[in-house]
């Protein structure tokens, strides 16, 4: 009897378990929807060389409910004949970074982490550059450069 | 109907025939006869008579007004909290908008929000101040181990509902305090990033995170404290206050005789089960009711007041809504998040997860391990250097982080 009511109560126990347990872990298998969209304001093709220049994206986040679109920050920095599509995501606390030109950096508000130009880590705590979105150049019938971000960044952090 | 009018057959018990003048025998009157039908069936005066009547230390009783504020400030917390439900929209789309509402079209909307905020900042100064004083008189030695660890579990739960309360708004502070706090996880060892990715829903701080954050601070973490009050009360009436080294002086040059002439004339919960003789019945008691319970209530009363005054003058803030697209803000923890944050400051690049979880996971273990550590049965403050030393360094060490950390982000 006592054994029984055992077994009973451990069964009711697993039944709920598998889909609670299920349920709550959900978002570690659920894939993110990738989704492409085209960084406002027109063509890159007059952003000076040296300058990182802020742009903005309206990006959905791909996972969960429906849910509006999210103006991301795309840092559009040519250097040296590079083309990067850094966002303002700090691979430390995830704060939001700036282009500091008194100081020619990336600086983060929150710990004071610092990213040269081409998002390598130079100062702070931060642990890894400054992350890009994922980004390709689109030309248009006219010749002009678009650029374009998922909604997901280069690197892992 | 007529069984209870005549007072000879009520059985009442002369000590609860005058329970505070709420059911003197003979039993007349419709007021004295509904309460002793209810008493019959619940035994709600036998209830209430071991509540008010039982045996707290005389001396100091306005150093033990702390952990019953703490409770009425909670009790605050729930109340606002259920009202602010009443308005709030737990979505990204709307939550800040019902937040607006609330301010501007809602009466005494902004007030409800600006207690609910001012009470949290009431109970983490109180809940400190609580531990302080329970650490200095030694109440954590044998046998109340599990009141003090029971103690910091709930302190632990408090910092996690104001760490969630404040994600809540959708703001840009709580967008940008979600964002950092969902992110400190990620730097566990192996399941970090798991762990980082459950509480936000995906990759980003987005509508998964929203409302899995509304589920802790509305339900879970609630029920987690309500279940660690209770065992907390529990263990506080089977134990007895223990008060402090001064309610424990012997005054004559018979010691022993003396605490056994203590112990034979004691008062329930005295003596106290566990404990070394000489510390299992304060010298002299009084009734918590009706002495401690007047002070427990002007302790409760001048905090309320204050809360309640700061919640319509000083209010909560709003700033504008949540944009990750911003440039310029500058995300600030609150107050008691201020060591911690700076410990971020000093742990660069690879050295994150130690400095997060290594330290944070010492400090916690020594506060939760504390009655444990200290075995020296002396309860004197004078004599216990070799933990209160140590203490007084780990609490001054916090707080110079803190200041640490205003100088930072404010500049003073």
């Amino acid at each position: 009897m006592v054994r029984g009511t055992g077994a009973m109560a451990g069964l009711i126990t697993a039944m709920l378990s598998v889909p609670a347990v299920g349920f709550l872990l959900s978002p570690l298998w659920a894939s993110t929807k990738e989704i492409w969209v085209t960084v406002q304001g027109g063509p890159i093709d007059d952003i000076p060389e040296g300058l990182p220049t802020a742009r903005i994206a309206s990006v959905p986040i791909g996972s969960g409910p429906p849910a509006p679109a999210v103006n991301r920050i795309v840092y559009v920095t040519k250097y040296q004949g590079k083309l990067y599509a850094f966002s303002n995501i700090c691979s430390h606390m995830q704060c939001d970074v700036h282009w500091e030109p008194s100081l020619s950096l990336f600086e983060c508000p929150c710990h004071g982490g610092l990213y040269a130009i081409t998002g390598r880590n130079v100062g702070g705590p931060p642990p890894q550059p400054l992350p890009q979105w994922v980004h390709r150049v689109q030309v248009d019938a006219q010749g002009r450069h678009h650029l374009q971000i998922a909604n997901r960044l280069e690197e892992q952090i | 109907m007529s069984d209870h009018t005549a007072g000879p057959e009520v059985p009442v018990p002369a000590e609860q025939g005058d329970f505070i003048g709420l059911v003197p025998a003979p039993i007349v009157g419709p007021f004295r006869r509904s309460w002793a039908w209810f008493d019959d069936r619940t035994g709600i005066t036998g209830l209430l008579y071991k509540g008010l009547y039982e045996a707290v230390p005389k001396r100091g009783g306005w150093a033990y007004t702390l952990g019953s504020a703490t409770l009425v400030v909670i009790i605050v917390q729930f109340f606002t909290g259920i009202f602010l439900l009443l308005d709030y929209v737990p979505s990204v789309t709307n939550a800040y908008s019902s937040l607006l509402y609330l301010r501007t079209d809602d009466l005494f909307g902004d007030w409800i929000r600006g207690i609910h905020l001012w009470g949290a900042y009431v109970l983490m100064l109180l809940i400190g101040v609580h531990a302080l004083r329970t650490f200095i008189s030694a109440s954590y030695k044998k046998p109340r181990e599990l009141n003090w660890i029971s103690g910091v579990m709930l302190f632990f739960l408090v910092l996690a509902m104001a760490i969630t309360g404040a994600m809540l708004p959708w703001d840009q502070a709580a967008y940008w305090t979600a964002t950092v706090v969902t992110n400190i996880p990620h730097y566990l060892p192996v399941i970090g990033n798991g762990v980082r990715t459950l509480w936000r829903g995906g990759d980003f701080v987005g509508p998964v995170t929203l409302t899995r954050t509304f589920a802790l601070h509305i339900w879970v973490l609630p029920a987690l404290l309500l279940g660690l009050i209770g065992g907390h009360l529990y263990l506080l009436r089977r134990h007895g206050e223990f008060g402090s080294w001064v309610n424990y002086r012997t005054t004559t040059d018979n010691p022993s005789g003396e605490i056994a002439e203590r112990i034979r004339h004691a008062e329930p919960p005295y003596p106290t089960r566990g404990s070394e003789p000489l510390y299992s019945v304060p010298s002299e008691t009084v009734d918590f009711f009706p002495d401690q319970l007047f002070k427990d209530t002007v302790v409760s009363l001048v905090l309320v007041v204050f809360i309640f005054v700061m919640g319509l003058i000083s209010g909560a803030p709003l700033d504008g809504p949540a944009n990750p697209a911003t440039l310029t803000y500058v995300p600030t923890p609150e107050w008691f998040y201020l060591p911690l944050d700076q410990l971020l400051v000093f742990f660069p690049t690879q050295l994150v997860g130690l400095g997060v979880f290594v330290i944070v996971g010492i400090g916690a273990t020594l506060m939760l391990a504390l009655p444990f550590i200290d075995r020296n049965p002396d309860r004197h403050p004078i004599r216990r250097p070799d933990v209160l030393v140590p203490a007084f360094f780990f609490i001054g060490t916090v707080i110079y982080l803190a200041l640490l950390g205003v100088n930072r982000l404010y500049n003073l």
